[in-house]
């Protein structure tokens, strides 16, 4: 089989009839200084066996800002979440190459500690996953498996911190012993977020923190992505344009694995360079 | 208009077909569900009717004179000599004076028989306890023979022909002299639980085949518990997902369906033969089962694991847990009941399981009460075996009530297998 290019790629969407090096520029056009890179990624590329799902990705991510990937389903902005805490390693036949530096360091060579880089780099998933156990025990899985709190007063207090910055220490004050699968929807995401901050990372990974949510929790999930972009560097994926919109300073489009535009928020959804960022923001495909 | 008229007559058409067919596959269901329920009542109540009776003992009332020139000739009360005295002589004459008509010499064999030879060996102990009977006139409760035993059960019909019933009417006739008396009555078979093996009847109890099956489990459950659990994190968890992992895995799936004697064989080959085991023991009977229970938990096991959905994992894994942690911290204990369960019935297979002890000599006639795992030992189905292979009648109910005892067992711990899933499940 022919491997997908970007130029073929193009041909799929040929009435949209674009030229690929007119955009080329525009994706790396985008100038961040230097001391405000967290996440540089050059030219990464991912095949799960012979399907290659991402061409050669470069991007970087400021720090301490919300960057938000879009794009239609099965463009590669998930699989290009998941290789920036490796997550990718857990897929067998899943292979990663290119360069991810981190504060200098690439994370995609094998002396990084998977581990290590986990605590580093928090996640949320889609379907809010808390461990069918206490409230408390979610919370406090990470800080005990890195040894993160000495005593039971400490850990006390990592859980209670945790809980208050994702805005749950009100709600769940009283029943902290009570299984954390017992709440609801919303409630179960942020206690997903506060366990990822339990263990002070740097970055917050978010695939599609609120595709499973109604409109009030992803409200209040939303508020607190704003509350936490100070603390942590945060890269959020989502199908809605309009959380993109409302969460994110910088946007990144991706399609049929490549990344066709990256940008300030604002100006991605007013005034899209590409005719296919143009198209999908203003629901031509998708 | 007519058309749709006729495309709807002939969808209610099939509408009444559909409605039949499906009325007749409900009374198929039910006649199905009906016919196993009709079996499982018919298997219950013939081993229920055949050995309900085996939980009962008929005892016998005997007077004996302790007499002291058979009991301890010397005088010396020299504990060796009293040990073996000449019990069965105090025995019979006890019978000789309680019956004074019976003086042909056949007949009066048989009148000995009357009671279990079991007789003497209590007698020995209540000499062997307490020297001061010797030389005393006593009234002691004694074992009936199990003819006696059968004819008081009514198993043996009085009322049938002399010619076509195994006890004689001479000997009815003692057994209503001593019925007269208010000499004989059935009793609770505390026997039938604290004996071994015996080629006597009356004598015969399971607690061998007990300790038996329970030592075997013991090493089966030591050994194919972890193995199989551990292979099934393996397989599941952490083996590459190559040729060689589905060679294995294929050949897991076969040996579950392999036939238990095959097992045996092997063990015979293997353990006894090259690892020189000891023959008839526990040990390799448990080894042997173990080999038999790992394909069936390790597939249950590897059911359980992989109906936890892997968003636990992530969870685990996304907050920095290796691998290992996540397996352990998460996914062992949320796949545990199923495991469980797997393992129980495994474990009840292995306790019914006769064939692949066959081949590893635990099929002999043992009547100590196995200590080790190493001691020759028989287990609860391979008593049943043995026993319903014997020809004396009373051990038909030594047999159901064998097979009860095993049910018991059996039932109990599929009772746990639901317990334990029950009270796990409840916890997230």
């Amino acid at each position: 089989m022919k491997p997908m290019t970007k130029e073929n790629a193009i041909d799929i969407d040929n009435s949209l009839h674009i030229n690929n090096e007119m955009t080329k520029p525009d994706v790396t056009s985008m100038k961040i200084p230097a001391d405000q890179v967290k996440i540089k990624a050059e030219d990464v590329r991912v095949r799960y066996g012979d399907k290659e799902a991402l061409f050669g990705i470069n991007l970087d991510i400021p720090k301490s800002k919300v960057t938000s990937f879009i794009g239609p389903s099965g463009c590669g902005k998930s699989t290009f979440l998941r290789c920036i805490n490796r997550m990718n390693d857990t897929i067998d036949n899943c292979s990663v190459s290119g360069q991810i530096h981190m504060d200098g360091v690439d994370i995609l060579s094998k002396q990084v500690d998977t581990v290590l880089l986990r605590a580093k780099i928090g996640m949320v998933f889609q379907k809010p996953n808390p461990f069918p156990k206490s409230i408390y025990d979610n919370v406090a899985y990470g800080p005990r498996l890195h040894g993160l709190a000495t005593s039971k007063s400490e850990m006390d207090e990592v859980v209670e911190t945790s809980l208050e910055k994702v805005g749950l220490l009100k709600e769940v004050k009283d029943r902290l012993l009570e299984p954390g699968t017992g709440l609801s929807g919303g409630q179960q995401q942020r206690l997903c977020i506060a366990r990822a901050i339990a263990v002070d990372p740097e970055i917050l990974l978010m695939d599609e923190p609120c595709s499973a949510l109604d409109p009030i929790a992803t409200a209040k999930i939303e508020e607190l992505i704003d509350e936490l972009r100070g603390s942590y560097t945060i890269v959020i994926v989502t199908h809605s344009m309009q959380q993109a919109a409302r969460v994110s300073q910088q946007t990144a489009f991706f399609h049929l694995g490549n990344l066709v535009e990256y940008g300030e928020t604002e100006q991605i959804f007013t005034s899209p360079e590409d005719e296919r960022t143009k198209g999908y923001i203003t629901g031509r495909f998708g | 208009m007519t058309e749709l008229k006729e495309s709807m007559k002939k969808a209610r058409a099939r509408l009444k077909k559909r409605h039949a067919a499906e009325t007749r596959f409900k009374a198929f269901g039910i006649g199905a569900l009906a016919f196993a329920f009709l079996c499982v009542v018919m298997l219950f109540t013939s081993i229920i009717s055949n050995g309900y009776t085996g939980f009962r003992q008929t005892y016998v009332q005997i007077d004996v004179f302790m007499d002291e020139g058979i009991i301890d000739p010397k005088g010396d009360r020299d504990e060796k000599a009293l040990r073996s005295a000449d019990y069965a002589k105090i025995v019979r004459q006890s019978l000789y004076d309680k019956f004074p008509e019976v003086t042909a010499r056949r007949d009066k064999r048989t009148l000995a028989n009357l009671v279990s030879s079991s007789a003497v060996y209590d007698l020995r102990d209540m000499v062997l306890a307490n020297q001061a009977v010797i030389g005393q006139n006593l009234s002691v409760w004694v074992m009936a023979s199990d003819e006696v035993d059968m004819l008081v059960k009514d198993v043996f019909k009085r009322d049938e022909p002399e010619n076509t019933r195994p006890i004689t009417n001479m000997e009815i006739a003692w057994v209503e002299k001593l019925e007269a008396e208010n000499r004989v009555e059935t009793r609770f078979n505390t026997n039938f639980f604290v004996a071994g093996d015996s080629r006597e009847p009356e004598q015969a109890g399971i607690r061998g085949a007990l300790i038996g099956s329970a030592l075997t489990m013991l090493v089966t459950l030591a050994l194919s518990f972890p193995l199989g659990v551990m292979a099934a994190i393996y397989l599941e968890e952490f083996a590459p997902k190559n040729k060689f992992t589905h060679i294995v895995e294929v050949n897991i799936n076969n040996l579950a369906a392999v036939p238990s004697i095959v097992f045996g064989l092997l063990g015979l080959a293997i353990f006894l033969n090259l690892f020189g085991m000891p023959r008839s023991a526990p040990i390799a009977g448990g080894f042997v089962l173990a080999l038999m229970t790992l394909p069936t938990i390790i597939i249950a096991s590897r059911a359980a694991l992989k109906s936890i959905p892997p968003s636990i994992m992530e969870a685990a894994i996304g907050v920095g847990a290796s691998k290992m942690q996540a397996v352990f911290h998460h996914q062992l204990p949320l796949a545990l009941p199923g495991i469980l369960t797997g393992t129980i019935i495994g474990m009840a297979q292995a306790l019914g399981e006769t064939a692949p002890l066959l081949m590893i000599g635990m099929v002999a006639f043992i009547a100590d009460v196995p200590g080790t795992p190493f001691d020759p030992a028989t287990v609860l189905p391979v008593q049943v075996y043995l026993w319903a292979d014997s020809p004396e009648r009373a051990f038909v109910e030594k047999t159901s009530a064998a097979i009860m005892v095993l049910l018991g067992f059996l039932i109990t711990m599929n009772a746990l297998a639901v317990l334990l899933r029950k009270k796990l499940e409840r916890r997230w």
